[in-house]
């Protein structure tokens, strides 16, 4: 029960961190619809056909989702690791594993906010909206917060990494990229699949998806003590 | 609570930071650890709180390893070091509330504001911790090292950039927590402040400890004028 209140309490001040910081929230937003508007001003105004149009918003999406979210770790382990807070925790006598899970629950709900603000307006922009139903966009949005929380996994015990070098805002980008390979190619053919068919047609990327989210999501807890304590 | 440390070294890189100390302290004692910049008395503190593993020694807190079992032991710590430990960004009501959560503090809105009232800080409850002067985010750190009433409090130059009122009121404070029977470690260079606070003194030049002497048995004109001695000896070794 008390690791359960920790990591609620600790949720709880991750939110309130990125969500009162105007200037992260500006940064992430404002850099995530300018890669939906770049990649819709470059393909547009007179968009291909429906598959092509898939395959454009789904590469649209991804890369907007995985850059906003290397911003996303990288600001909040920074935000820890200044002031000593991260020690100021480590001191309540939590374990690594409720702050992993409760860094890793923040991230995932932040960026999956983002995602839905997000989504609807690349929609929009590059002419898919029109035949994305409700089932559809629920679709989009399950495989955005399986491959979210995979890319989450990996990228807070990577981001507590790189943040506690110097230099380490440009590592994390280093180090995740080609870690999450996996995850980013099954979550863009999943979505490609969705928006072009209404649903899943080779069920091979989403257990790819699921699976790599799932292990880097396994091994990443086991790792947090020593990448939290050493 | 009893906090024994035996052999303790720290090596970083190629530089012996903290070497072979061993140190005991017992409930109602403040031990006063002088030295200078650079003697290794924050690498210390951070190896007493479990913040820092030792490359070699035991540190012991009662009767549990607190180098193998550091979470067991957290909690009856009390640590202030040079980093504020909490959040900048948020003001010192915010970062209490959230830090007794983290301890399970019992009636956390009333220990906040009892805490920010000894402290003087209850007319900046809602102001944000960045925006504090020296004096006032060491008020800060000490209302936080004392949330959760731990029995062990490691102090690293509490008194380093206060001006006199505040500097008054951390050797109050320190003072008033030894009577609550609490262990108390303080580090600083300050022989007047140490020695006023102090029920113990100990050296620590160049990573080593050197056990001085007894408030009862020592006057500060002649702790001064052996740390001073110290210091002139470890100059000339280097020359």
């Amino acid at each position: 029960m008390k690791a359960l209140r920790q990591i609620t309490a600790l949720i709880r001040k991750d939110l309130r961190l990125q969500f009162g910081s105007k200037e992260t929230l500006a940064l992430i937003f404002v850099f995530s619809v300018l890669v939906v508007l770049i990649f819709a001003f470059a393909f547009g105004p007179i968009f291909p056909d429906r598959l092509e149009r898939g395959k454009l918003t789904a590469s649209v999406l991804w890369t907007a989702f995985v850059f906003s979210g290397i911003i996303t770790l990288n600001r909040s382990f920074t935000l820890e690791r200044a002031h000593g807070a991260l020690h100021g925790i480590r001191l309540t006598g939590v374990d690594a594993g409720s702050l992993y899970l409760s860094k890793v629950a923040s991230s995932v709900i932040f960026l999956f906010l983002l995602e839905i603000v997000i989504t609807p307006i690349a929609l929009q922009l590059l002419d898919v909206f029109d035949v994305v139903t409700i089932e559809i966009l629920l679709k989009l949005f399950g495989i955005l917060f399986i491959g979210t929380l995979g890319f989450c996994s990996v990228g807070v015990l990577l981001a507590g990494i790189s943040t506690s070098t110097t230099g380490g805002e440009s590592l994390l980008s280093v180090l995740l990229l080609p870690l999450v390979i996996p995850i980013i190619m099954s979550g863009t053919k999943c979505t490609v699949s969705i928006l072009v068919m209404g649903g899943l047609r080779d069920m091979l990327w989403l257990y790819m998806l699921i699976g790599s989210s799932l292990l880097f999501f396994a091994s990443a807890y086991l790792l947090a003590d020593a990448v939290i304590e050493e | 609570m009893r906090l024994n440390a035996s052999q303790i070294t720290k090596i970083i890189g190629h530089r012996t930071i903290v070497k072979d100390v061993t140190l005991s302290i017992n409930p109602g004692e403040i031990v006063v650890i002088f030295g200078p910049n650079g003697a290794g008395k924050t690498t210390l503190i951070k190896i007493l709180s479990t913040l820092l593993r030792p490359t070699s020694g035991k540190l012991k807190i009662e009767n549990t390893d607190a180098i193998a079992d550091y979470l067991q032991v957290r909690h009856t710590l009390g640590v202030i070091v040079h980093e504020q430990l909490a959040y900048p960004v948020l003001t010192p009501y915010e970062n209490l509330k959230f830090f007794g959560q983290m301890y399970d503090v019992e009636d956390i809105e009333t220990r906040c504001n009892t805490l920010l009232d000894e402290v003087g800080l209850n007319r900046f409850i809602h102001e944000p911790v960045h925006t504090f002067s020296r004096g006032m985010t060491q008020r800060f750190m000490i209302a936080k090292a004392l949330l959760h009433n731990p029995s062990i409090l490691l102090l690293d130059e509490p008194f380093s950039g206060l001006d006199a009122s505040a500097k008054q009121f951390v050797t109050d404070r320190i003072t008033q927590e030894q009577q609550n029977d609490k262990s108390v470690v303080v580090t600083t260079h300050n022989i007047e402040l140490g020695y006023i606070v102090g029920t113990r003194f100990l050296f620590m030049i160049n990573g080593e400890l050197e056990e001085i002497a007894h408030k009862n048995t020592i006057e500060q004109d002649t702790l001064q004028q052996m740390y001073e001695e110290r210091l002139i000896d470890t100059v000339q070794k280097r020359l």
